[in-house]
């Protein structure tokens, strides 16, 4: 009977394993210079995430997300711009990708005419900014959603002890409403309502959230605990609260 | 020759991290932020109180690796500052006195835990990271600061704190 129930499981498992990678597909952007690989996760909703993480094409925690998010009607676009650039997976790596080919992604999402919402997290989430900057910059009425910032890591150095932390150029020089979550259990919570006022300066609305119980970058951690799992498994459903909340933030007509 | 390369390579590692242990010069505003904060027995410590003592003040949290990494070596850090007017204040970020108390029955650190609760005193001492550091002379004057976990006997640093005394 056990073994039958195991069996009747692992079908299952299988089945919905072979459901997931169906669901994803791959698709190449062209820019002036290069070819982007783009893992879309479709849907027929009117709403698209347009996630910029910089994994070389790989992040479990992202994808079962992006999936989940997809299930709900939100489709969900994940550039590789490392490989694309093949670059290696370092801090540093993040400069060399320019704002032109960030904001051609962003136009290509604009384009299939649903309301593009922008996500990234940790340090990559200046590529979220930038990419915002020079898209608004060519656009006469730029009609992003939103962007959702998960623990941005957004210092021009490492903070000093005492000193009001320099954030990078970008930062406050956007109008795109942003939603920033930050762990509980990290210093940088600290530090959530300076940021928050830098990153207004631009004219964003910034709403500003903290994920109980959780450290940065909790879902990418080798060393999750318990509740970093479970909130781990609740993030499509953070985004989409998150989604909302940028949407009461969008002026309508 | 695989083994050489991985030797130095070993050594390096172990190095490295000591070299950045220096502490910089602290630039920021000529007044030292306020601080009074209960330790874990629930008395109050007042920086003011401690003039005439260098004191290391640290911003710690229990999360935070480095911060426990380093707490061993502050131990023995203040054993070899004995004769020297020495302090070590070590403030937790934001933490129940429950969660700093089962750290402490682990960890063992040898010197005043103070807790901050409500994070007044990280908001007045802009702190932004953690570990962050302080170092104040006798005369209560902030004089250097260092951010990141370090070996804190190391021969360079205790030299630098007992040039303080002087």
């Amino acid at each position: 009977m056990k073994r039958l129930i195991f069996q009747i499981g692992h079908f299952f498992l299988m089945f919905s394993m072979v459901l997931l990678a169906e669901a994803r597909e791959i698709r190449l952007f062209e820019t002036a210079e290069l070819e982007v690989e783009v893992r879309v996760f479709p849907a027929q909703g009117d709403v698209l995430l347009l996630g910029f993480p910089c994994d070389e094409g790989k992040s479990n925690a992202e994808e079962k997300t992006a999936q989940s998010l997809a299930n709900d009607g939100i489709e969900v676009w994940m550039p590789d711009l490392l490989s694309a650039y093949m670059l290696p997976k370092i801090k540093s790596s993040l400069g060399q990708i320019e704002d032109t080919v960030l904001a051609t992604l962003i136009d290509a999402a604009m384009k299939t005419g649903k309301q593009v919402y922008l996500v990234a997290s940790g340090t990559d989430t200046q590529l979220v900014l930038r990419g915002a900057q020079h898209w608004e910059a060519d656009v006469e009425n730029p009609a992003l959603g939103g962007a959702v910032l998960l623990f941005p890591r957004l210092y021009k150095g490492e903070p000093q002890p005492g000193i009001k932390p320099e954030y990078q150029d970008v930062v406050g020089a956007t109008r795109l409403p942003i939603m920033l979550m930050e762990g509980e259990r990290t210093p940088n919570r600290w530090g959530l309502m300076d940021m928050t006022n830098a990153l207004s300066q631009g004219g964003s609305p910034v709403i500003s959230k903290i994920i109980p119980m959780v450290r940065g970058y909790f879902f990418k951690r080798e060393d999750a605990n318990r509740s970093e799992d479970v909130v781990t498994s609740q993030l499509a459903g953070l985004i989409k609260v998150s989604l909302f909340y940028l949407n009461q933030e969008v002026p309508h007509d | 020759m695989i083994k050489s390369f991985c030797t130095v390579l070993v050594m390096c590692l172990w190095v490295l991290p000591l070299q950045g242990a220096n502490l910089k010069p602290y630039n920021g505003s000529d007044s030292t932020p306020p601080l009074k904060l209960v330790d874990l027995q629930g008395k109050t410590h007042n920086l003011d109180d401690y003039k005439g003592k260098i004191v290391l003040l640290q911003f710690w949290a229990t999360y935070c690796t480095p911060c426990r990494k380093e707490m061993p070596s502050m131990n023995k850090l203040l054993r070899k500052m004995q004769g020297t007017p020495f302090e070590i204040l070590a403030v937790d970020m934001g933490e129940s006195k429950t969660e700093v108390q089962a750290f402490v029955d682990q960890v063992k650190p040898e010197f005043t835990i103070l807790l901050d609760e409500t994070g007044q005193s990280i908001a007045q001492w802009k702190v932004f990271a953690a570990p962050s550091n302080f170092i104040i002379d006798v005369q209560g004057k902030i004089r250097y600061t260092l951010y990141g976990g370090v070996e804190w006997d190391s021969p360079e640093l205790i030299s630098q704190l007992k040039a303080l005394a002087n």
